[in-house]
């Protein structure tokens, strides 16, 4: 039968069938070469990522312009009308911005719970079904790596899990794949906060003499590796609490939205592992 | 010609499945377009197509998933090699063929991969997973398929069958 082939095709199959081998045998091996691999591949395909995505925001760009239009000479009198008033309102706000610069400097929110990040755009969602994932525009190349978690002013997002020189792949908290500790805020009760196959995340491994409401915040703990200690997970939904299990567990609400994610921030050194090699240093 | 196709296929697929098909979705789920491709090349074209096309495909799908970097690599290769043998066995087929025929292959990619991702884990979960993401998934290719397959011109070139015949010994 293989007689038959030409000579090609022979060795189109005989590749496939080492490199079948190759991945069965050499697991660990297999992933590091075809990440090397895959890394000039992904740079490529990332470039019509970019331009689709770029596209997409200017066809809704252009669909809200087309909207706004309609009633555009009606607004223009309205607009004309509120301007004047407006201008008397614009150097007082200046003097509140100025207050406000002076009042937000002061609180140096950044600066005390996630002192280096790196902004990022979300340009897709995972290539299948199988998990609840998105792609940012920040790679290797912007120093990013995996594992390195990923939030919005709102709270945690995900960890990234794979990068590529202009890209990089966030597995998102709702993910069953993704479990980092957390703690309920009022309580201090520590437990593994996992995705679940509903679109949200459960808390899980809560001492069963746990006290915990519904509407408690859970925080990150600090204890996994891409997250500083105190950033907001979610909102308690449900508890539940088995007869005969030895933990009780909780289904959380994510506090970020994260089915319209468009900027995020990434965790580049957590708080933990700074402090950590700020001791070191002293 | 078909070259140039391929290689569009290999850069622009991906990126649209990423990226636009996130409004064609349906409670999350979207259609997956390299295994329509995969499953199209195959059968138009013969299992080897099919197999180099899917693997390809695969490999570049899986760069863009949060998943290990050679599942999609391999189903796809196996897809395309399957689509290649059913071809093979038809000599008219009509977009209902194609429809049955992507939806069972689409079942049966879902769930060696459904198996494979939950399989470190807990593979109880396994039955909820193929009835929450695979047969909707399965319906929405086998339903965009038979739709390309019906407005595609020229549908079967028998001539290049030939290698696939010999390897599968007809």
């Amino acid at each position: 039968m293989l007689r038959a082939l030409s000579g090609t095709t022979r060795f189109i199959l005989l590749l496939l069938a080492l490199l079948l081998s190759v991945i069965f045998l050499l697991p660990k091996q297999t992933r590091s070469v075809l990440q090397t691999i895959g890394q000039p591949i992904s740079a490529v395909v990332f470039l019509p990522i970019e331009a689709l995505t770029t596209l997409e925001q200017s066809v809704i760009g252009l669909w809200q312009e087309y909207v706004a239009l309609r009633h555009v000479r009606e607004d223009n009198r309205q607009l004309r009308r509120d301007l004047d008033g407006l201008q008397r309102q614009n150097s007082d706000l200046r003097e509140s911005a100025v207050a406000a610069q002076r009042l937000g400097s002061l609180l140096e929110f950044k600066e005390q719970f996630v002192p280096h990040t790196v902004a990022a755009r979300v340009v897709g969602r995972d290539s299948t079904n199988w998990y609840s994932s998105v792609i940012l525009n920040k790679g290797d190349r912007d120093g990013i790596q995996p594992e390195m978690g990923v939030m919005t002013s709102a709270g945690i997002v995900g960890r990234v899990v794979k990068t590529g020189p202009f890209s990089s792949i966030v597995l998102l908290v709702t993910d069953p794949h993704n479990a980092i500790t957390g703690i309920i805020q009022r309580s201090r009760d520590e437990g593994i906060v996992e995705g679940t196959f509903q679109g949200r995340a459960r808390i899980k491994y809560l001492p069963l003499l746990a006290s915990i409401r519904v509407g408690d915040i859970v925080v990150t703990s600090g204890l996994t590796g891409g997250f500083p200690r105190g950033i907001v997970i979610g909102t308690v939904l449900t508890m539940q609490k088995e007869e005969g299990e030895l933990f009780q567990s909780a289904e959380i609400a994510p506090q970020a939205d994260l089915s319209k994610l468009e900027e995020v921030l990434i965790i580049t050194v957590p708080r933990s592992l700074e402090a950590q090699s700020d001791v070191k240093s002293k | 010609m078909k070259q140039a196709l391929y290689a569009g296929l290999i850069l622009g697929l991906v990126p649209l499945q990423v990226t636009g098909l996130n409004y064609v979705g349906i409670a999350g789920i979207r259609p997956d377009l390299t295994l329509i491709a995969t499953f199209l090349i195959g059968f138009l074209s013969g299992g080897i197509e099919g197999l180099l096309m899917g693997v390809l495909l695969g490999c570049v799908q899986d760069l863009f998933s949060a998943g290990s970097l050679w599942v999609n690599l391999i189903v796809k290769g196996i897809i395309g090699l399957l689509a290649g043998l059913l071809g093979r066995h038809l000599a008219n087929a009509t977009p209902v063929t194609v429809c049955a025929f992507l939806f069972v292959l689409s079942v049966l990619s879902g769930s060696i991969a459904a198996v494979w991702i939950r399989a470190e884990d807990d593979l109880t979960v396994v039955p909820h997973i193929i009835q929450s993401v695979v047969l909707p998934q399965a319906l929405f290719d086998a339903t965009l398929g038979a739709v390309i397959y019906w407005l595609m011109p020229g549908r079967r070139r028998e001539a290049e069958f030939g290698d696939d015949m010999a390897l599968f010994g007809r």
